[in-house]
């Protein structure tokens, strides 16, 4: 056996059982699934009718179970299933859930909270006020330890082909932390300014909020940040690592992909040649998307970013072959020379002047070489983004008239709708379910166009339908320019040639590692994965970055540890937190009239101002909890921070079983009569309770609706006890009690307030307790025998309560306050008769584990060798659950010994 | 209260946005909650978690109640 006892729960009864397993000598293991035990008697104030100090009595033995040699605590634990083995001992299963800090470095110094960006309700303090998704329980905690709440990864990160952490600099520029937002992009690319305009954003994509009125605009966001940055940082602030690393590595081409690789391989000290056909580095970037879109200061200010770090991009440097990387003597090579030729439409009259491939304009157009346009007449062929880069183009340049001829219908165009809406408003049109035959022209120059009509018919490969030519419906439109935009394809000679690769097309490489055939020569982006996406070549440049540093610092290249992510939070998961949103107007398009912008080629998209982007990081839902900003890193003096953590399954072999799991408290909601949730001042007592303890949430006892000492406050009894109509006929046993120490208190801590209980009976049957509840009254507390029929808001935040004056013949009376207490009742926690796989733990008939012999053996339950201790059991107070957990300890330690002899 | 109490997560939420314009209201002097609340043109109970949040991360501390029973709160020096 792993431990002689197993002990689900570290509230009072669960702590007191270990404690006594422990000093009798038995080996215990207590299982709490909060980050700290204690329970909830840590979160009291006082205990009646002694009014000592809850957290007095509760932190030593907290403490003394935790330390206790023979006792080993087990926190953030959930007990997924216990099976009973034919000879009696038991077999447990519990998930420890990842806190992402190593308990060992940790101190407790609360650094970490401070600096975190999420906030959340804190639970300890019943959403009187948030914490952090980086927290320490409570002050009083044990053990003592940060832990960080993450559901998951959230959608938007998770989606990043470059893994850049979406939500984290969202939640980053929410904070006002601006420079922080950047440097976390910078952790994982290079490129935030092109990536702030040009990405296609699967984040947004996929971003929860786009199930209420839009998705929070990262991609801007990102943007913003970068702008700000740049106008700061006219040049990176950074040199070459000082840590060098053994290893040259040759990248062939600038794009995306290949800086990307690039700036990964720098930082971790490699030396890194980038060779670059073109004359200036930034591939696609610079040469394909239109300055509108992605301005040259932008692209060369991401550039310099890789550069600061030494690396030397060699432009105007075609690499002829892989051979002579080789014996240039590169101990790596990373091909990342994308798609640079537009595929050919293979039709009549292609190849005469006026007829041109989209690669070819934009390049030229980038270049600075852009042709006159005005006053012709302009066929764009094709239906993707790059056409319509191509026609937006054509119409800055003076167009007369722009054209794009799809063979299919918008339903299935490749480009995007906010693509096509803009080139729309700038006055491109379209004609669909049309396709080119032939180029006409007249002495070698283009004069038109011979397209035909098309019709869908059955879908291809790609799901989309066919188009099929109509016959007999071809005709002849003039036109001074064409430019052919059907699809991109890679130029191959690099590779086609070298006999160890081969192949025409895409490269072929290793999905995982981007590994070619040969051994120390990588592969990725565009040129081997076909036309994408700047962030997806990224992705794919980082990718052949981590395996190239495997290789070249010898280790295994068998991608353990690669994919760092977690599974996604669900949107059905976010969306379910809450009760109801407030949603803000959607943002809207954010782009520069198109009667303005179609002249010239200065940016159409409009940035954010400092105001926009934090109410627009503001709509986040932080969907995976912790955003990964990393300011908890970079806080924590004693680097404890493990975003590497995993939840881990143990199995453990145990003799005995307690099961300690205490009481849920009835939901005040369940009440709405009472307006809990609805109105600000009306509380539940457990809130009160935070409010009176010595690390409470305010500073005194405040209405929460605006902070103001109350000056009457009224205590609703039996809310959710004895009350057939919420399926609770029992007796809490400790309201009663627990309001009148809480009107003890307040008359302390507010000497001027009134308090008023109303009760149906005052059950004060325990020793002292009588006596307590005439001190009250003798205190001045008021006692009114009324059963409260609902509360209605009154002016001013108060309440008006309505009551059966049961004292007065049962008339129906009204009386106001302006704080109003819900003493809720305990209900059982029916999770404990869950646990248990092959065995029946009985339910008695008001849901708590049964006691099968409650007169002679108290906690003996229906499975022999489980013992029920405290409130699992029955509603009971602090001395009694004491006394029913050692009880459960004795039967517990007899087992054992049974089991041993 | 007239209008629909939003939701306790997003209140909380909020936090992180609008805690530098709840100090900054308080650059001019201690204020109540209702009156950091007319600055900031936001309900008084959500001010209220702003507040808290505030003061339980040591932004900002209370001094002694005003008349009317309402504490004012006062920025703290950060060390
Ligand atoms: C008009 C247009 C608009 C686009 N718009 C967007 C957009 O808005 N958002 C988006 O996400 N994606 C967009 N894309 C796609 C995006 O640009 C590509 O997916 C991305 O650039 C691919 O990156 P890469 O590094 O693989 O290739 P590239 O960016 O093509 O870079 C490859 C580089 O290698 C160089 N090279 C090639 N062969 C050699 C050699 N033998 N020796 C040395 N150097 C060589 C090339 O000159 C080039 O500089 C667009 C593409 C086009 C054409
Ligand atoms: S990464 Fe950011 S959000 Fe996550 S715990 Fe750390 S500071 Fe908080
Ligand atoms: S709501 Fe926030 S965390 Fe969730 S997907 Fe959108 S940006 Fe990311
Ligand atoms: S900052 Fe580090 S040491 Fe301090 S509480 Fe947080 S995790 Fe622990």
């Amino acid at each position: 056996m792993d431990y002689d006892v197993l002990v689900v729960g570290g509230g009072t009864a669960g702590m007191e059982a270990a404690l006594s397993l422990g000093d009798m000598g038995y080996s215990v293991l207590l299982a709490e699934q909060q980050a700290s035990i204690g329970g909830t008697m840590i979160l009291l104030s006082k205990v009646f009718p002694t009014l000592d100090c809850a957290s007095c009595i509760a932190t030593p033995k907290m403490a003394a179970a935790f330390h206790h040699p023979q006792v080993t605590t087990w926190t953030s634990t959930e007990v997924d299933e216990i099976r009973r083995d034919p000879d009696g001992t038991f077999r447990a299963s519990l998930t420890r859930k990842a806190t992402c800090v190593d308990p060992a470095k940790c101190t407790g110094c609360q650094q970490c909270e401070l600096a975190c960006t999420v906030a959340i309700p804190d639970q300890f303090n019943f959403g009187l006020v948030g914490r952090r998704a980086a927290y320490i329980p409570f002050s009083q905690a044990v053990p003592k330890k940060a832990v960080i709440d993450r559901y998951g990864d959230s959608p938007c990160t998770f989606a990043c082909p470059a893994g850049i952490k979406a939500h984290g600099y969202v939640s980053l520029v929410r904070s006002g932390l601006f420079d922080a937002a950047m440097e976390l992009i910078l952790e994982d690319v290079p490129i935030p300014g092109c990536l702030g305009r040009a990405c296609y954003a699967p984040c947004e994509e996929v971003c929860s909020r786009r199930e209420l009125e839009g998705e929070v605009p990262i991609r801007l966001l990102k943007r913003f940040v970068a702008d700000r940055y740049y106008a700061a940082h006219p040049e990176p602030a950074y040199g070459a690592p000082e840590q060098r690393r053994d290893g040259r590595v040759a990248v062939v081409g600038s794009g995306p992909a290949g800086l990307a690789a690039a700036y990964d391989l720098a930082r971790k000290g490699y030396s890194v040649t980038i060779f670059e056909a073109a004359e200036q580095a930034g591939g696609m970037l610079r040469y394909a998307i239109p300055s509108y879109r992605l301005p040259n200061e932008v692209v060369d200010r991401d550039i310099a970013n890789v550069t600061a770090l030494g690396v030397e991009i060699r432009t105007g440097h075609r690499v002829e072959s892989i051979g002579t990387l080789e014996s240039a003597g590169f101990d790596a090579v990373f091909l990342a020379c994308g798609t640079s030729r537009d595929r050919a439409l293979g039709i009549e009259g292609e190849d005469q002047e006026g007829v041109v491939s989209s690669l070819a304009f934009l390049n030229r157009v980038n270049r600075g070489e852009a042709p006159d346009l005005r006053g012709k007449r302009v066929v764009v062929v094709g239906g993707g983004n790059v056409a319509i880069d191509s026609a937006r183009v054509a119409r800055r340049l003076g167009a007369q008239s722009v054209t794009i001829q799809y063979r299919r219908t918008r339903d299935e165009m490749p480009a995007f709708a906010w693509e096509i809406e803009g080139a729309v408003e700038e006055g491109v049109s379209f004609e669909y379910l049309r396709a080119p035959v032939r180029f006409v022209g007249e002495n070698g120059a283009l004069t038109g166009v011979e397209s035909i009509d098309m019709r869908l018919g059955e879908p291809d490969e790609s799901g989309r339908r066919r188009p099929v030519p109509v016959p007999g419906s071809e005709r002849i439109s003039a036109a001074d320019l064409v430019v052919t935009a059907v699809g991109l394809e890679t130029v191959s000679d690099l590779w086609a040639g070298d006999p160890r690769v081969g192949g025409r097309g895409t490269i072929a490489v290793d999905p995982l590692t981007l590994q070619t055939t040969i051994l120390h020569v990588f592969a990725g982006g565009d040129c081997a994965t076909g036309p994408t996406s700047i962030v997806a070549a990224l992705g794919q440049g980082r990718r052949a970055a981590y395996f190239i540093d495997c290789l070249l610092s010898g280790r295994p290249l068998d991608g353990d540890g690669y994919d760092h992510r977690l599974a996604p939070v669900s949107h059905e998961v976010v969306l379910g937190r809450q009760a109801s949103y407030r949603t803000a107007p959607a943002d809207g398009k954010r782009e520069r009239p198109g009667e303005e912008r179609q002249h010239d080629f200065t940016e159409t998209e409009l940035a954010l101002d400092e105001q926009q982007a934090r109410a627009a990081a503001g709509r986040c839902l932080d969907c995976g909890g912790c955003c990964e900003c990393h300011q908890c890193l970079k806080a924590c003096p004693a680097e404890a921070i493990d975003f590497s953590q995993r939840d881990r399954v143990e199995q453990v072999h145990i003799g005995s079983v307690v099961v300690s799991t205490g009481f849920h408290l009835f939901d005040a909601l369940r009440k709405p009569q009472y307006g809990y949730g609805r109105y600000p001042n009306v509380i539940t007592a457990m809130q009160m309770d935070r409010l009176l303890t010595p690390t409470r949430p305010y500073d005194t006892v405040l209405r929460p609706s605006d902070g103001r000492i109350p000056e009457s406050i009224a205590y609703v009894l039996c809310t959710g006890s004895r009350d057939c109509g919420v399926g609770n006929d029992l007796c809490s046993r400790v309201c009663c009690m627990y309001s009148i120490k809480q009107a003890e208190l307040i008359m302390g801590a507010l000497p001027l307030a009134d308090i008023t209980i109303y009760f149906i009976d005052i059950r004060a049957f325990g020793k002292g307790f009588d006596e307590f509840y005439e001190q009250a009254r003798s205190m001045g507390v008021y006692f009114v025998k009324g059963r409260v029929a609902r509360i209605e808001e009154a002016e001013g935040d108060n309440l008006a309560l309505v009551y059966e004056d049961i004292a007065n013949g049962g008339k129906v009376a009204r009386a106001e306050h302006d704080l109003v207490v819900l003493s809720v009742g305990l209900l059982p926690n029916q999770d404990a008769l869950r646990l248990f796989s092959n065995g029946d733990l009985r339910a008695d008939e008001h849901h708590y584990v049964l006691e099968i012999d409650e007169d002679q053996t108290p906690a003996r339950t229906s499975i022999e060798g489980v013992y029920a201790a405290g409130s699992s059991a029955a509603v009971m107070d602090i001395p009694d659950t004491i006394l029913h957990a050692a009880s459960a300890a004795a039967l517990a330690g007899a087992y054992v010994e049974r089991l041993k002899a | 209260m007239s209008e629909e109490r939003r939701d306790l997560r997003e209140i909380v939420r909020d936090e992180m946005l609008v805690r530098d314009r709840v100090l900054a209201a308080l650059e001019s002097g201690p204020k109540t909650v209702p009156e950091i609340a007319a600055e900031l043109g936001a309900p008084s109970y959500e001010v209220m978690h702003w507040v808290m949040a505030a003061r339980k991360y040591g932004y900002l501390g209370e001094s002694l109640p005003t008349e009317d029973g309402y504490y004012r709160y006062t920025l703290k020096a950060k060390e």
